[in-house]
């Protein structure tokens, strides 16, 4: 009793430290502009929808939401397609060179990415893809960690229905697509989620791989607001809640999916 | 062989992308970090003069410590709350869920986000600096975020609070692969909480951990984005990464220099993160 209390007791506190922030977020995006944030105005009742409103005119952040959506969008659908087929060959062709593959993706899982900032910069400018969608989404096509989970779902899904499907003289491309894909569907979700969240957050690449405001993305937009001029907190919190909450909502209703997605590189088994 | 062409049919798009975006640069910025290549000039060799003068460079070396400052400051926290919050939430319990994906919520959020919210938290007079003044402490004058003493330890602070949740899902995965008969066995026999935590979960957990600290290392080495939102690296905050930003992309784009910065930085983590990986990753599994 005085253990489940104890727990109970020490989750709550830990529970409020880590949503405490977000609440804060919350409140300030519904304070009108002007007032200090002393804890009489952030306590008062007074609410206002008015910083959301102006973030979401002309100049605001409903291009940057279109944009993190779009780039989102793009790089999931890719990578689900991409990592399914290469998934698909490394858990099917057990190939030598397939084995120096998987062993050459775990790997880089394993680099850090800092390394390509200046090299992919540079490689952007020269190609022509600085300062267009495709520098925010032809690098990120490929994710290690998607190849590894789709390929151990793949690993655990018998082969009697492919076989039976050649059998009948269904062509690979069928196969592939037709059969293997929607019995791929759990990992691919998890994929697909996985990379579709990092994709919203993400800021160092975006941010260095595009200078025009028309193609800044969500969190490259609210880093670049910050510094203008006049900007107040109301209004800031506003453009963080526009990020946030879409990401909320989804978590919500797939947090399953997300959580096993989230441990598929720790736990091999 | 059809097999095999089928098969690097398959693989093409993916490797192909590999090669092009990741790969290559990697290879390539070998190559840069070894020349003074700069904007509006053509580069030229000059062997290892970049890492020469990087280890005479005052801003480089403050950067690398910073960023030790940041790894070793925050990594042991992160993991043991992490940890800690784990072994709460092991067994089941009404409301785990909730916690669970409580704790978990700030991993969620964009790091920019998570950012803009700190500094407004930690501004000067804001509900931090109040929070300490309660306290009885004297919080720095124009907030944590404007302070050399506080600046650095504020962000760690926030990172810390930003990653325990991640790091206590892949503890809580690895914890629930221990059977639980192992743990039913150890009471029946009146092993303490202590004995039972000492002799079953830790030596179990052990590729966990390992897994833990190595992405860990890798990730934190590399802090970036927070930096440059809360203090543009003022206030003594620059860090490696931050340092390789300033000098490629600011005002001299000195892209060789800057590469031979990230490649330091590159070996840097390599060694560091081996380290817990011998200690740790010892009974690794087959692939296949």
């Amino acid at each position: 009793m005085v253990t489940t209390l104890f727990r109970y007791g020490l989750l709550g506190l830990v529970l409020m430290i880590t949503i405490f922030p977000m609440l804060w977020m919350l409140r300030v995006a519904l304070l009108p502009k002007g007032l200090p944030l002393t804890a009489e105005t952030l306590l008062s009742v007074t609410v206002t929808g008015a910083n959301v409103l102006a973030l979401l005119d002309s100049d605001g952040l409903v291009r940057p939401f279109f944009n993190s959506l779009v780039v989102g969008g793009g790089v999931t659908i890719g990578n689900i397609l991409f990592g399914f087929m290469c998934a698909y060959a490394l858990s099917r062709y057990r190939l030598i060179e397939n084995r120096f593959i998987l062993f050459t993706v775990l790997a880089v899982l394993f680099v850090p990415v800092h390394i390509v900032i200046i090299p992919l910069y540079l490689l952007a400018v020269e190609s022509g893809l600085y300062d267009t969608y495709g520098a925010l989404i032809l690098p990120f096509l490929v994710n290690p960690i998607g190849i590894f989970l789709v390929k151990q779902y793949l690993d655990g899904i018998p082969t009697a229905m492919e076989e039976a499907a050649r059998v009948d003289g269904a062509s690979e491309f069928r196969i592939l697509f037709q059969i293997v894909m929607p019995m791929a569907r759990p990992a691919l979700v998890v994929l697909a989620i996985q990379v579709f969240f990092t994709n919203w957050n993400s800021f160092l690449f975006p941010f260095i791989l595009t200078s025009r405001s028309d193609l800044h993305t969500l969190p490259v937009a609210l880093a670049m607001i910050q510094g203008r001029q006049g900007i107040e907190w109301p209004e800031l919190m506003a453009g963080a809640t526009l990020a946030v909450v879409p990401v909320l909502v989804v978590f919500v209703i797939l947090q399953r999916h997300i959580v096993s997605g989230i441990t598929a590189g720790a736990i091999k088994q | 062989m059809t097999q095999r062409w089928r098969s690097l049919a398959l693989l093409s798009p993916w490797l192909l992308t590999l090669a092009l975006f990741w790969l290559f640069p990697i290879g390539w910025s070998i190559y840069l970090s070894l020349t003074d290549y700069q904007l509006f000039r053509d580069p030229s060799f000059i062997g290892i003069a970049n890492y020469l003068a990087l280890l005479r460079d005052s801003d480089f070396l403050g950067a690398l410590e910073n960023t030790f400052v940041f790894v070793l400051g925050t990594i042991p926290v992160t993991t043991v709350i992490a940890l800690a919050l784990a072994l709460l939430l092991q067994h089941p319990f009404r409301g785990r869920t909730l916690f669970r994906a409580g704790f978990f919520l700030p991993w969620l959020t964009s790091i920019v986000v998570v950012a803009l919210i700190f500094t407004n938290l930690f501004a000067r007079g804001g509900y931090l600096a109040t929070l300490a003044s309660l306290l009885g402490f004297t919080p720095p004058e124009y907030g944590f975020l404007f302070d050399d003493r506080t600046a650095l330890f504020a962000i760690m602070g926030m990172d810390v609070w930003m990653s325990v949740g991640y790091y206590m899902l892949i503890f809580l995965a690895g914890l629930e692969a221990i059977p639980r008969e192992l743990y039913d066995a150890a009471t029946v026999q009146g092993a303490s909480w202590w004995r039972r935590f000492r002799s079953i979960t830790l030596p179990l957990l052990r590729p966990v951990l390992g897994y833990i600290l190595v992405i860990n290392t890798i990730k934190s080495f590399q802090v970036f984005t927070e930096i440059f939102v809360m203090t543009k690296g003022k206030f003594d905050t620059a860090t490696i990464v931050f340092f390789i930003y300033e000098q490629a992309l600011t005002t001299d784009f000195s892209f060789g220099y800057a590469s031979a910065a990230a490649y330091l930085l590159f070996l840097i983590i390599g060694l560091v993160s081996l380290l817990p990986f011998l200690a740790f990753a010892r009974q690794r599994r087959s692939l296949w």
